[in-house]
């Protein structure tokens, strides 16, 4: 409480959220020295629609692991919000907010059925989601057939008004969905780390058992961070639609290796427990950049972009597991 | 003992000692069996007959001392190791595959053919008398039957040393008695036997020699004949009360004089205890004594409303709080310190601060939505120095504390919610003397400020210093009340292991 | 009737019973579906799947889970097709196919079973590393013009209608079926998902047999990209992209538990028929394919939700029964009542 501030910057030098921060500082050097083009912030910022899902989804999906689960639905999400909008709008005449409105609606209610069967059924958590990609993207394929238009067009053709959240600059270069995330992020700390509402999260996710003998109603919490996921989900799937200027149903549906990838290297525990909103969007800077420097700097095929994420995620958790090790190996000869 | 004699031995276990964290469990043991013995091992909770047990197993490692196993040294401590050497524990929980038939999970393992296992297992079924549904699913046991399965997996390794580990807790008596048919059989085969057991009557029928641990030590060995029941229940007690700081206990008398009690249970029944009815009044510790299994855990969490009760009812402050939810009864004012502190107390990963206040959190007084910060910091300092807890800062993580200072931590949770009752189980447990100390202070504190404690302990000297009057239960229901100048260890032990006063 | 009883009790009872009751009501509203040529036709379509639902049986039964094996099946195919195309002989490719299957496990299993990694996490790196190396292999580009002897052989009738390779599957299917419910280190594998600590206490190597789960898992992974490739004729990039969801998809339709240790690889496999006949179904019920995923999902959710629910009562009750038992004892009331 008392600590001075000094003391809170040596906290923070030791924190996972100031590794990532150099690995971020390490990539925009590299990158920049290697094509200067990089730094330019039409470019940089520019690069953010392809990543900003990504970013915005991995932040809730945290608060599903921190309970110990996991959440591998909320790419059919993004896609069946994504068609509710168009379909909505374009053949049944909503008014576009509305129609948004009801995306993240009906999202809600996608998450908190999965979350009903994870924390009141007590059914493990990628079963369920498992069946909810599968149900969620069906859906979503025959919404988008009650729609004049064929579904693998995809609709297109929504109101300036609509596209405003893709196109909008602050100051000309800072994009509003760059602003939309930030805010999401700080919402998801403040959530975490200052609500009772976090707090029970974090206590249910290191000892379930025990947070029900504090009195503390386990199954209800788990069952909300389904419901925040998939409404995160829904948030990014609108503002995917309003860049692509298109509503199709299948958009979204290879997030879930990069949402995962998030979440672990920003610290997150798969066991549950332990998780940080802060940590888990700096991941995800650090995954787009990645993604999006590579190609840029090195000249590296975008296909094959899944060989640095997916390389990323193993070495953080080999890098994790081999450190426990020694940690049992020094402990061992404190000992003896 | 000569060097030949104990080659002979089919296990010699020398000065063994093992520790878990800050936690000396085992204080140096020495124990051999001999082909054709079988050694009853007695002992009370925590006594560290487990920890020894599995040791032999090689399921852990001794931090000192040596086990040798039919006169060899063993060196690498794995179960596979002890298994070749042919030991076989059959444990207190059955370790089964549950979803794979009997014969299956007898048969597992195994590199003969099917066959010849096959007609083994019939002929040993045939030998001992047991009839068993060879293709019914382990799930579908009782714990009987689940145990008569892992005695088999023993009979099938053709073990020269069986470990029984309360084999007859859960068994009816007519299973008792084919069991100990088994046992003689086995004596006769030349097979040594640890028999570990609670019931101190089933000593004098199966033992050849007995042991008597005590909190890491044996405190008394060697044939059966040596002994008679009173020398056995005289190894039981400690020898000297010189843990307990004597001033930290000064008892002061309770008057009951015109008292209401505060809680009552009337006739209370729940899985696993029956038919339980006492009172607890302001300002008194009732001590709740009896062996594990005896329903003491259960009767407490069903109170605390983790499980359904199925009859009878609970009053607090003459108002009916029976099967409420544990939100609820926490509101009421009632908590409860878990017997087992890692599985339902302590968050480890978490804050001294998110672990004080856990039971504490959904009540307005810290906070709508937010948490309120400087309510959680006074709070966590109260207890940080009422209690005298060793933490480096209120955000040190709850996981890396000694056991002492964690139990004093989940007690810090359970007290901040202000509770009129307050049901301790086994508070003592696994900690270091000092810290046992600072736990009963606060005990005493509570009972000064008119807080009804019911204090849940297999330790029974901790029920004859501190408590006003004590319970002792037995097989799920209530055996005995004593009042204050009746408490005494013998007393309490003879009702706990069901000894009525002729037969002892 | 002992027999029946028995196989009424099994985990794939439910799946066959509810395979059967699905083609019969599908037929009475369309009998064309009922002739022999379309049933077989429903086999030979679920080669693929059987397969894979079959090698992650492998994992499933030991407590584990693998999501790179739609890669492991694109990167397979795509070497074993490259070999064809640049006229390489077909034993080889399908060698040069199952040695990438069996690193990919090896991989895997190390991850889990030595690192002690959670499987999900592991895997899903695995698999976003593999379906990488695909595009690096490939050059992003299609693998066409394969042999037509390699092609055709997909459509070799072997059995009446049933293709060469489903025979070949199911065969392979059955054996290994039998191996992990008869014989003595092929229980190894349910064991280990069964209880794992028990297993340690009986001597079972746990770690080697879950590695040697993951290299199964790949290796059947790999034999799924041969049979791809055949009946498609090229192979993408992205082939086998989502095929991990849709196994598991099968092996929970087919009564293998996700918690480990129940079901078996017939269940797998038939699992794998219910799944890929969906669609089949669908268009002679009369209605869209699209409506295959909303379908799946459902009948995925709940049959998991039933029988976790289901299971978790049981152990609450076998609890519960353990615990009464103890104060119901006669002799305890006896003794009580005397003292």
């Amino acid at each position: 409480m008392n600590k001075s501030f000094s003391e809170k910057f040596k906290g923070f030098l030791k924190s996972w959220e100031f590794v990532l921060i150099m690995i971020l500082l390490l990539e925009v050097v590299v990158f920049a020295t290697k094509n200067p083009k990089f730094l330019k912030p039409a470019v940089l910022l520019g690069s953010i629609n392809d990543i900003i899902s990504i970013c915005i989804i991995s932040v809730f999906v945290t608060f599903c692991m921190i309970t110990g689960g996991i959440d591998i639905q909320v790419g059919s999400i993004v896609g069946l919000t994504s068609i509710i909008i168009g379909v909505s709008w374009q053949d049944f005449g909503f008014n576009i907010w509305g129609a948004a409105v009801m995306g993240i609606i009906v999202a809600a209610l996608c998450g908190a059925l999965s979350g009903f069967f994870v924390a009141y059924c007590d059914v493990q958590p990628m079963v369920v989601t498992l069946g909810g990609s599968f149900l969620y993207s069906g859906i979503a394929l025959l919404i988008s057939n009650l729609s004049a238009t064929a579904s693998y067009k995809g609709i297109s053709g929504f109101p300036d008004s609509f596209k405003f959240i893709s196109k909008f600059r602050f100051f000309g270069v800072l994009p509003l969905q760059v602003v939309i995330f930030v805010v999401l992020t700080i919402i998801a700390y403040i959530l975490l780390n200052k609500t009772k509402y976090g707090r029970m999260l974090f206590l249910v996710g290191a000892n379930r058992q025990a947070a029900e003998y504090s009195g503390i109603n386990a199954r209800l919490v788990t069952m909300v961070t389904y419901i925040l996921s998939a409404m995160s989900a829904s948030i990014a799937g609108i503002i995917l639609t309003s860049y692509l200027g298109t509503a199709k149903s299948d958009l979204g549906s290879t997030f879930t290796l990069q949402i995962i990838t998030a979440c672990v290297l920003g610290g997150t525990l798969s066991t549950g427990g332990k998780g940080s909103a802060v940590g888990t969007a700096l991941a995800a800077v650090v995954i787009g950049v990645l993604k999006f420097g590579l190609p840029l700097a090195f000249g590296v095929n975008q296909q094959y972009m899944d060989i640095p994420v997916g390389a990323l995620l193993l070495i953080v958790v080999i890098v994790r597991a081999a450190l426990n090790n020694q940690k049992v190996i020094a402990f061992f000869h404190k000992k003896k | 003992m000569s060097q030949k004699a104990e080659s002979e031995k089919l296990l010699v276990v020398k000065d063994i000692k093992k520790q878990f964290g800050l936690n000396v469990v085992l204080k140096g043991i020495d124990l051999s069996v001999a082909s054709g013995e079988v050694l009853a091992l007695v002992g009370g909770n925590g006594a560290g007959k487990s920890t020894l047990m599995k040791i032999i197993m090689g399921i852990y490692q001794p931090d000192y001392g040596e086990v040798y196993i039919g006169g060899d040294r063993i060196t690498s401590f794995k179960p596979i190791v002890s298994l070749e050497k042919g030991i076989y524990m059959v444990p207190q929980e059955p370790m089964l595959f549950p979803n794979m038939t009997v014969e299956e999970n007898i048969l597992i393992g195994f590199k003969e053919s099917h066959a010849s296992l096959d007609e083994r297992l019939r002929k040993i079924m045939a030998d001992i008398g047991w009839n068993l549904d060879l293709t019914r699913k382990a799930l579908s046991l009782t714990i009987a039957e689940q145990q008569i399965v892992e005695l088999l997996r023993g009979l099938m390794r053709n073990a020269r040393l069986l470990i029984l580990d309360e084999p007859t807790s859960s068994l009816t008596f007519d299973e008792v008695l084919s069991l100990f048919k088994v046992i003689k059989g086995l004596k006769e085969k030349g097979i040594g036997i640890i028999y570990i057991t609670h019931r101190l009557s089933e000593v004098f029928v199966i033992g050849t020699h007995v042991a008597i641990m005590r909190d890491g030590h044996i405190t008394l060995q060697g044939p059966i004949a040596d002994f008679n029941r009173d020398m056995l229940v005289k190894g039981l007690l400690p020898d000297n009360m010189q843990d307990i700081e004597k001033e930290d206990v000064a008892y002061e008398k309770v008057d009951y004089e015109g008292k209401k009690p505060v809680l009552t249970l009337d006739h209370f029944s729940g899985y696993g205890f029956k038919d339980v009815s006492f009172d607890v009044y302001p300002g008194e510790i009732l001590g709740l004594a009896g062996l594990v299994g005896a329903g003491r855990t259960e009767l407490a969490t069903t109170i605390f409303g983790r499980e359904k009760p199925l009859g009878g009812k609970v009053f607090l402050n003459g108002q009916d709080v029976t099967g409420l939810s544990t939100r609820k009864i926490i509101d009421a004012g009632i908590n409860y310190v878990p017997e087992d502190r890692h599985l339902n107390g302590l968050f480890g990963m978490d804050s001294v601060a998110a672990n004080t206040t856990s039971s504490f959190l959904h009540n307005r007084a810290m906070g709508n939505a937010f948490l309120d910060r400087k309510k959680e910091y006074e709070i966590t300092e109260k207890y940080i120095k009422d209690f005298r807890t060793k933490v480096t800062g209120q955000d040190q993580e709850a996981g890396s504390l000694s056991g002492g200072n964690q139990q004093k931590i989940v007690i810090s949770r359970c007290l901040a919610t202000n509770p009129k009752v307050v049901i301790l189980d086994e508070p003592t447990r696994g900690i270091d003397a000092a810290a046992r100390g600072d736990v009963y202070s606060i005990i005493l504190e509570l009972k000064k400020q008119g807080v009804a404690i019911i204090l849940i302990s297999s330790d029974m000297e901790e029920i004859v210093e501190l408590s006003d009057r004590a319970v002792v239960m037995y097989q799920g229901y209530k055996k005995d009340e004593f009042k204050k100048e009746e408490i005494t260890q013998p007393a309490l032990m003879n009702a706990s292991f069901n000894i009525t006063e002729k037969e002892a | 009737m002992n027999g029946l009883k028995k196989f009424l009790k099994a985990r794939e009872a439910g799946s066959i019973i509810f395979l059967i009751l699905l083609f019969f009501i599908v037929g009475c509203m369309n009998p064309a579906f009922l002739k022999p040529a379309s049933l077989l036709a429903c086999l030979n379509d679920s080669v693929v799947f059987t397969l894979l639902a079959a090698g992650i049986a492998f994992v499933i039964l030991t407590g584990e889970i693998d999501v790179s094996i739609g890669a492991t099946l694109g990167m397979s195919a795509a070497i074993a097709a490259t070999i064809l195309r640049d006229g390489g002989n077909w034993g080889i490719a399908l060698v040069a196919a199952l040695i990438t299957g069996a690193l990919i496990g090896l991989v895997n299993g190390w991850g889990v079973s030595v690192m002690n990694i959670p499987s999900l996490i592991f895997t899903l790196g695995v698999n976003g590393v593999v379906r990488g190396m695909i595009y690096v292999f490939t050059k992003g580009a299609w693998v066409e013009n394969l042999p037509g002897e390699f092609t055709k052989l997909a459509n070799v009738m072997l059995v009446g209608q049933l293709t060469v390779f489903y025979v070949i599957a199911i065969v392979i299917v059955l054996i290994c079926n039998y191996i992990t419910k008869k014989t003595k280190r092929g229980r190894y594998f349910t064991a280990v998902g069964d209880n794992i600590s028990g297993a340690a206490l009986v001597g079972i190597p746990t770690t080697k047999t879950k590695i040697l789960a993951y290299v199964l898992c790949g290796v059947f992974a790999s034999l799924a990209g041969m049979a791809y490739t055949s009946r498609i004729g090229f192979v993408t990039p992205i082939a086998g992209n989502g095929y991990e969801m849709k196994a598991i998809a099968a092996c929970v339709l087919g009564g293998v538990a996700l918690t480990g240790g129940q079901g078996s690889l017939f269940g797998a496999a038939i699992g794998a028929i219910i799944m890929s006949s969906i669609s089949r179904i669908l268009i002679f019920m009369g209605f869209s394919s699209d409506y295959d995923n909303t379908i799946t999902g459902v009948m995925l959710i709940v049959i998991v939700v039933v029988t976790t629910v289901m299971q978790n009562r049981e152990i609450v009750r076998n609890h519960h029964d353990m615990l009464l038992a103890r104060t119901n004892k006669e002799e305890v009331k006896k003794e009580v009542a005397e003292a």
